[in-house]
């Protein structure tokens, strides 16, 4: 065969996972290629081809229908069609071009004879869906774990350029005014070769004020000579490095031997600083609402960070929500400082993602008051009080009003803890599937601050009888399949159950909401008390509600989901722009769409269970 | 009087008996050996026929002064083209190559020198065709050039059994009785109005493969689909 069929060795070489093949690899699948065009309408395999083939979709498009004409999904340019390939394909598939199209077939044993030797190639076209998604998500928090280390960044990530310099004749006075204007706690002094030192905070206080210098003399009396410099190819571990065995805390950093900046040990600190422990202090010290509400403007960032560093997802909202609570508790803090002590005891409740530890920044505030059972009809009015600073201060710190009122401010949700037994008695023994769907915010429920116990016997007798009743269980499964995972994508779009297109995924809804709304059924039916999706799952696996095997597919599922919905909205965080679930399939690459593919199937074979099983 | 059939019958005898006359007269080699193979029956299915997409490169349209730079070919049979049975091959030859041709088919100077010599591919050709039918967008091209070739190598030329998909676009074309530009019929443009997608132009392979796949689609929208009998499509 000719070394020349350019065209057909491109094609395929850009199609996902074959790229990942070398020249020879590729030139060995073209040889076994035939080429053929099927009309529209007519079924696959076409005429002439009786063995099992992959199809690579060159031009056209093919849909594929179950057994009962339902439509399952529908293939474009640059898809590859494995129905007649593929060992986990239990039931039959008809796949129709719903245009003419034009196919590169290959003999299935010819395939995986060329790529045996290429286990990541071979593994796409082996493995099921979930063990491939299985697979990414490994190697995604893998690659957290080597990515979130210094080693791993360069310092272009942190230093701040260019470096603000004065010149050696300048006054020491001059220095510290400069200093304090920009902010800065280092300035570079510079003479007539170029960086002659660095004058720092601290040489200010040791060698002037401290020694009684007058403040008129030339910064070059006080500058420290010799100056360390790093150039910026380096990561952020050696500058590290450099700093703690030098004992110092600036870093002029150089490129191509020419001063481009500043780096101090703060902004390296920020990396592994920027964090919880960290920010979760400063909200402590925080003395009013404004101070809080700058504080909250470094939450996008945060979460910015943290998905740039190829966190989990997982790790992001317990990240958030943990700072979500130490907001809350500031803000409760400064209201008892202004109204006085709570009357009787309460406990101040999230509910929601916050609750499930899975808050991203920008969400909305979903809170809740249950109080003793002590409380006089008067002492609503502190509550009130209480309810309406915690809220407003959460507004102000970017926490958006509930839209659906889910709030502590909202006299319904401020109650003492026989009323809230009550609710719950009620909705659990009398379901009603609109009731059940606003309300199943309140089955995620955590306690922020004040009583635990309130919360905990409330919620105790509340998974006594969702363990007990089915038809409750019934009513929450039937709601909860209401959000189905779309079919796939078809070219650039998402397509959905009845064959419609559309420009984007609503990652939320029709991805991530059916995993918790599925962890939630089984947490109810199993009296599991954890709130947290992924605790839920795991501590579901095994029980009569959910396998183990299906519970770590749904894992993986949610943490795929997750993760690409953190990447979605720290690019939007990073463009200024709100961050929203709308993610459109031209960010994502072709691989990434199949392991949606393979998450939706997980989602959707975990909600034609409950199907069966409430159906 | 003859009936359509046997007129057809006539024909189809035609070649083959050319094909007879020709190789009692053939030298020995490439050219016996092809000629040596009966071309198939006109009624046959076109699913059933070996067919042989071919492109040449040439520095212009005269055989009889230009040359031929390279040839390509591909195997196309029972609506399958196997990238298997593919074949390129660069013609040796002397003489610099003008720069504008060097741009249209990208062939250099260099390549040219390295490449094989003309009897070893019009050998290996004519080997390729036995039995076949050949397929090319634009006979005359093709035809003359290959004519030309072999009357200097083996000095005489054979017949082939052709199908011309610029052809059979201009007959259904004119069958439609719609009016229609000529610029239509290029091969990038009928392609084109069958969604097959762009192809790397000028490269002889390429435009092989191209033309394989335009018959495909074409065979396609025949009433009678891969089941229509070859003379249909013959030139």
């Amino acid at each position: 065969m000719s070394t020349e069929l350019a065209d057909i060795h491109d094609f395929i070489k850009a199609i996902e996972p074959f790229d990942q093949l070398p020249r020879d690899s590729i030139a060995r699948i073209v040889r076994n290629i035939s080429i053929c065009y099927v009309r529209q309408g007519e079924q696959l395999p076409p005429a002439g081809i009786d063995e099992p083939m992959l199809y690579f979709l060159r031009k056209g498009a093919l849909a594929y229908y179950s057994g009962n004409d339902e439509l399952l999904g529908k293939y474009g340019e640059g898809d590859i069609c494995t129905v007649f390939c593929s060992p986990d394909e239990d039931f039959a598939v008809k796949v129709i071009p719903e245009e003419d199209t034009l196919l590169c077939a290959i003999n299935c044993a010819e395939l995986k004879s060329v790529i045996s030797d290429f286990p990541f190639v071979h593994n796409f076209f082996l493995q099921s869906g979930a063990q491939r998604l299985k697979q990414q998500v490994s190697k995604i928090n893998e690659e957290a774990l080597l990515t979130s280390t210094l080693m791993n960044t360069s310092i272009d990530d942190f230093y701040h350029g260019p470096a603000v310099t004065i010149d050696k004749g300048e006054s020491i006075i001059a220095a510290a005014t400069k200093m304090t204007e920009l902010n800065f706690s280092c300035l570079v002094v510079m003479d007539e070769h170029g960086l002659a030192g660095i004058v720092t905070d601290k040489d200010l206080r040791r060698r002037c004020i401290a020694q009684g210098l007058d403040f008129t003399r030339p910064v070059s009396d006080i500058m420290t000579e010799n100056v360390e410099l790093i150039d910026h190819n380096f990561s952020a571990y050696d500058a590290l490095i450099k700093m703690t065995s030098q004992h110092i805390h600036h870093l002029p950093v150089t490129k191509n031997g020419v001063l481009a900046g500043m780096l101090t040990v703060t902004d390296l600190m920020n990396q592994e600083g920027l964090n919880a422990v960290n920010l979760s202090s400063t909200i402590g010290k925080a003395q009013s609402v404004d101070e809080l509400a700058k504080i909250s403007k470094l939450l996008p960032k945060l979460q910015i960070r943290m998905a740039k560093l190829g966190s989990t997802a997982d790790h992001v909202g317990k990240t958030i929500s943990a700072l979500t609570t130490a907001f809350t508790n500031k803000l409760i803090h400064m209201a008892k400082e202004q109204y006085g002590h709570e009357p009787v005891p309460f406990a101040w409740l999230a509910a929601g993602s916050q609750a499930r530890q899975e808050q991203f920044a920008h969400s909305d505030q979903d809170n809740a008051l249950i109080i003793s059972n002590d409380m006089q009809p008067e002492d609503d009015a502190w509550f009130k009080q209480l309810a309406t600073f915690v809220s407003d201060g959460l507004a102000s710190c970017g926490f958006i009003y509930c839209p659906g009122d889910v709030m502590a401010t909202n006299a319904k949700w401020r109650q003492p803890q026989r009323v809230w037994q009550q609710y719950f008695d009620s909705w659990v023994n009398t379901p009603e599937p609109m009731a059940l769907m606003h309300s199943s915010v309140f089955f995620d429920l955590h306690c922020v601050y004040g009583e635990v116990d309130l919360l905990a016997q409330v919620q105790a007798n509340m998974l006594q009888q969702t363990q007990r009743n089915t038809l409750f269980i019934a009513h929450l499964s039937t709601n909860a399949l209401k959000l189905r995972p779309p079919l796939g994508f078809f070219r650039d779009f998402v397509l959905i159950s009845n064959g419609k297109h559309k420009k984007t995924l609503d990652l939320k809804h029709n991805g991530i909401a059916p995993i918790v709304d599925l962890a939630r059924i089984y947490a109810l039916s199993e009296g599991i008390t954890a709130v947290n999706t992924i605790e839920r799952l795991k501590q579901a696996a095994g029980t009569a509600s959910l396998s183990a095997k299906s519970a770590a597919n749904l894992i993986d599922a949610f943490e795929f989901l997750g993760m690409l919905r953190a990447e979605h909205q720290a690019g939007q965080l990073q463009a200024g722009i709100e961050p929203d679930n709308y993610l459109s399939p031209k960010e994502i690459s072709r691989l990434e769409r199949e392991h949606l593919k393979d998450a939706f199937k997980v989602i959707k074979t975990m909600q034609a269970n409950r199907q069966t099983t409430f159906g | 009087m003859f009936s359509l059939f046997d007129k057809l019958l006539f024909a189809s005898k035609g070649i083959n008996s050319k094909r007879e006359m020709l190789l009692d007269k053939a030298p020995e080699g490439a050219l016996k050996q092809f000629l040596s193979v009966p071309f198939p029956d006109k009624n046959t299915a076109i699913s059933d026929i070996d067919i042989l997409a071919v492109d040449f490169e040439t520095t212009g349209l005269n055989a009889k002064t230009d040359k031929l730079l390279s040839v390509g070919y591909v195997g196309v049979k029972n609506g399958l083209i196997k990238l298997g049975e593919s074949e390129h091959q660069i013609i040796q030859s002397d003489g610099r190559l003008d720069k504008d041709n060097v741009v249209i088919h990208q062939i250099t100077d260099g390549e040219k020198a390295n490449g094989d010599e003309l009897k070893a591919v019009v050998d290996k050709l004519l080997l390729a065709m036995a039995g076949k039918v050949m397929l090319v967008h634009y006979a005359n091209i093709e035809r003359s050039f290959l004519q030309q070739a072999c009357i200097e190598l083996y000095g005489m030329a054979p017949v082939w059994p052709i199908i011309d998909t610029l052809v059979l676009a201009k007959t259904r074309l004119e069958r439609s009785d719609t009016p229609y530009d000529p610029h239509n019929l290029r091969l990038a443009n009928l392609r084109a109005s069958y969604h097959l997608p762009a192809h790397h132009e000028h490269n002889a392979l390429n435009d092989a493969l191209a033309t394989g796949e335009l018959l495909l689609a074409q065979m396609q929208h025949y009433d009678q689909g891969l089941k229509t009998p070859l003379k249909e499509f013959l030139l």
